[in-house]
């Protein structure tokens, strides 16, 4: 893992900028060095020719008008000049003067000739002047010293400038925008990434990256919005299904009265919230008289009518949304009546049977069908299925008495 | 008030001298054991003595800025302490300010041995008893004279000794003061025209050995090194003279033998040189010049102010030749710098009113 340490951006270019910048300091530096040499030497002796040649006119007059004390203190201020190590004068008429230091006469002599003062021809005096190398060294290693001195500063102040750039500029902004990317959790989703950059600072790199990131960040909203979008439409849809499936698995789909199934269920929950609030709950079963001969000899089709136009006249003669009708059998329906004592129930038994041999009469003309129904009342304590029974009971009476009747009677 | 007069009348009659003697002071360039200038101030001082004038005198010892300070030191004394007159010189061109100096004091100066010549330093003083009100003139010795008289008598010297080399003309050399003091260069101007006059003469070289025989001595042997056909030796003051000959016997030449030497300045060792022959040619007595600038104070002092008939400044000439007999007459007379035979109330205009114009000439005090 150690080639995944993490190391700045900032810091890993500011070493290469000063790594670079050193190389170039120390090339430059270098031919600094040499110009430097060419340029000292050719201004040292330029010096020491000059200080030659300034120095002639006035030793001469000071010779020609006999001034030794004069030529010592000339010799001594030449002497004193950083760039001479030693000076000596010999007059023509033999006195020799010298100052400075007799040990650096190993060198080259430059020899001046003096002539007299105010006459160019003749000579009077010669002078002779050694440098001093260890002016000359000194002197190159100032003017390096000097320009290595400036070199550095300037490549050290260069890349603390660039570091403290990097550092403001880059490596802030980044790790600001890493820390953004690394907190971006659903529900701050919406929380726009904000960078405290300096002000005036025009458009760049960094803007373009935050400029992603917030067409990221709404790209992925609006994409969340059509999901939830798409979530609600299949949920209606599959409501709608399950809602199909429901009426699918509860009506009866040639009555449209409830089947057997829901019967099941829904009688017991009328018989519960009969027993919790003492109310009366009544049940009429019936069953279409000979309704196998119909079907016989008229065919199924007309049988299938026969059950429809029941199954319809039960619901025009009963009261809506608190009597129901389930079709139990192949012929055979029953009838919950909540809120209905046995005398009430027994003489809607007798309406219901007046009215589907009327309809059917009407449906049907020549032909007559009747049919007979079973009443009975619960009786607290009794479950549903002894409650049907008993109901089932007296529908089998009612059709051995004769059919067309209703069993018990008033 | 009364009184008072009669009081002060009987102090006039008790103490004349006291009270009524004039006092000079003299700043004197030189020093107290050199020749030249020992000499002017013991003449001055025996011509005070003749003009009851109390005198004093302040060396400088040759380092000339000490001249200020000593003129300091008279302008800061009380009032009642005061000179009534200063006379000062101005070697090295120190005469200006020194003029200055007592002008703003309030007492009154003369120049002598040399005065006011530069234009820069005119510039500066104007002319006597005009910008600097105290300063009442000068009393120069015509220092050409010096000069022009030695030269002369020394080319005479070289010319009789046939001292002319190949080329038939007399080498000469020329060992000055100093570029900075008139009297120096009026010598010098002396020099050179007698050697104009001359025709045969080929001035070689002019230097300047700052009136010192030991830089004499220095130069000189660059100097015949340089010129081994000079012969003739002129030399500003009697000092130079005797370092260049010291050289000359050093080189194993015999001073007035095979080279001739000239000098100015009555010094009982020049005087000396003379009789002996070594020196070829000698010039002097205008050591006396202070002696006749107290003479001229005097008369100025008391009402014959020399402005009237000389002028204020007094170009005088005082310069002689010495020959040999000169010598041993000055010897015997002055020797011991006694001058005291000498009366100086003779040259007072004040004095002697028949007096019209004063000679200040050395010659008649020889003779």
């Amino acid at each position: 893992m150690s080639a995944s340490l993490f190391r700045p951006i900032a810091t890993t270019l500011i070493r290469s900028v000063f790594l670079w910048a050193t190389l170039c300091a120390l090339a430059i530096g270098s031919i600094q060095a040499a110009y430097s040499y060419i340029h000292v030497q050719d201004r040292f002796e330029l010096a020491v020719r000059e200080i030659g040649q300034t120095n002639v006119p006035l030793l001469s007059v000071s010779i020609w008008d006999i001034e030794p004390e004069a030529i010592r203190r000339q010799l001594e201020v030449i002497a004193a000049r950083p760039e001479i190590g030693y000076v000596s004068l010999t007059v023509t008429t033999g006195q020799t003067f010298s100052a400075g230091d007799k040990g650096l006469t190993n060198d080259r002599p430059r020899h001046f000739d003096i002539p007299p003062p105010g006459r160019p021809v003749g000579v009077i005096g010669n002078l002779e002047i050694f440098e001093n190398p260890a002016a000359f060294y000194r002197e190159l290693i100032y003017t390096l010293g000097v320009a290595s001195l400036g070199y550095g500063v300037l490549t050290l102040l260069i890349c603390t400038l660039i570091a403290y750039l990097l550092k403001r500029d880059l490596e802030r902004p980044l790790r600001r925008v890493a820390q953004f990317a690394s907190e971006l959790t659903p529900n701050r989703l919406t929380i726009p990434l904000e960078l405290a950059r300096s002000p005036g600072h025009g458009r760049d790199e960094i803007d373009l990256v935050v400029e992603g990131f917030s067409v990221l960040q709404s790209g992925i909203n609006s994409h969340i919005a059509n999901l939830d979008e798409q979530v609600a439409q299949r949920t209606a849809e599959l409501e709608s299904a399950l809602a199909a499936i429901h009426r699918l698995s509860t009506i009866d789909p040639l009555t449209g009265c409830f089947n057997r199934r829901l019967f099941n269920e829904r009688i017991q929950e009328e018989l519960d919230r009969a027993i919790r609030y003492q109310r009366a709950l009544a049940v009429i079963f019936c069953d279409i008289d000979h309704f196998k001969r119909i079907n016989d000899t008229c065919g199924h089709l007309l049988g299938d009518q026969v059950l429809q136009e029941a199954a319809e006249c039960f619901r025009r003669e009963l009261r809506g949304h608190i009597d129901w009708v389930a079709r139990y059998g192949g012929e055979e329906f029953v009838i919950v009546l909540p809120e209905t004592s046995l005398p009430a129930a027994i003489a809607t038994a007798e309406r219901l049977r007046l009215a589907l041999t009327e309809s059917m009469a009407t449906l049907l003309p020549g032909l007559t069908v009747t049919a007979s129904f079973g009443v009975t009342q619960h009786v607290p304590g009794e479950t549903v299925q002894e409650l049907l029974q008993r109901a089932d009971n007296l529908l089998y009476a009612a059709k051995a008495a004769g059919r067309n009747q209703t069993l018990p009677r008033l | 008030m009364k009184r008072l007069a009669g009081l002060l009348a009987l102090l006039l009659f008790v103490f004349p001298s006291l009270v009524w003697a004039m006092s000079v002071a003299f700043i004197n360039p030189g020093k107290s054991d050199e020749a030249y200038w020992l000499t002017a101030t013991k003449a001055m001082e025996a011509a005070a003595k003749d003009l009851d004038i109390r005198f004093e005198v302040f060396y400088a010892e040759r380092q000339h800025p000490r001249v200020f300070e000593l003129a300091r030191q008279i302008v800061a004394r009380p009032v009642a302490d005061r000179p009534d007159y200063v006379v000062i010189t101005n070697d090295y061109a120190t005469g200006p300010e020194l003029l200055r100096l007592f002008d703003a004091a309030g007492i009154k100066t003369f120049l002598a041995y040399s005065g006011i010549s530069e234009p820069v330093e005119r510039a500066v003083t104007g002319q006597p008893r005009e910008h600097f009100k105290g300063w009442l003139g000068s009393l120069e010795p015509r220092a050409q004279e010096a000069g022009y008289l030695t030269a002369k008598a020394l080319i005479q010297q070289g010319r009789r000794a046939q001292a002319q080399a190949a080329d038939g003309r007399l080498h000469f050399l020329a060992i000055s003061g100093d570029r900075s003091t008139p009297a120096s260069n009026r010598r010098g101007e002396g020099m050179r025209r007698a050697v104009a006059e001359a025709g045969d003469v080929v001035l070689e070289q002019e230097i300047f050995s700052g009136w010192n025989r030991a830089k004499a001595v220095e130069q000189s042997e660059w100097l015949f090194q340089r010129y081994p056909l000079a012969r003739l030796v002129w030399a500003g003051n009697d000092q130079m003279a005797f370092g260049a000959m010291q050289v000359w016997e050093k080189r194993g030449g015999k001073p007035g033998k095979d080279a001739w030497f000239s000098a100015v300045n009555a010094s009982p060792e020049a005087m000396a040189a003379l009789k002996s022959g070594r020196l070829a040619a000698l010039a002097g007595g205008h050591f006396i010049c202070g002696a006749w600038a107290l003479v001229m104070l005097y008369d100025y002092d008391h009402g014959r102010d020399f402005a009237e008939a000389e002028g204020v400044e007094v170009n005088q000439s005082m310069f002689t030749l010495f020959s040999q007999k000169d010598a041993d007459r000055f010897m015997v007379r002055f020797g011991q710098l006694h001058f005291d035979q000498v009366n100086f109330r003779r040259f007072s205009k004040a004095l002697n009113p028949k007096l019209k114009r004063y000679d200040f000439n050395f010659r008649q005090l020889l003779d």
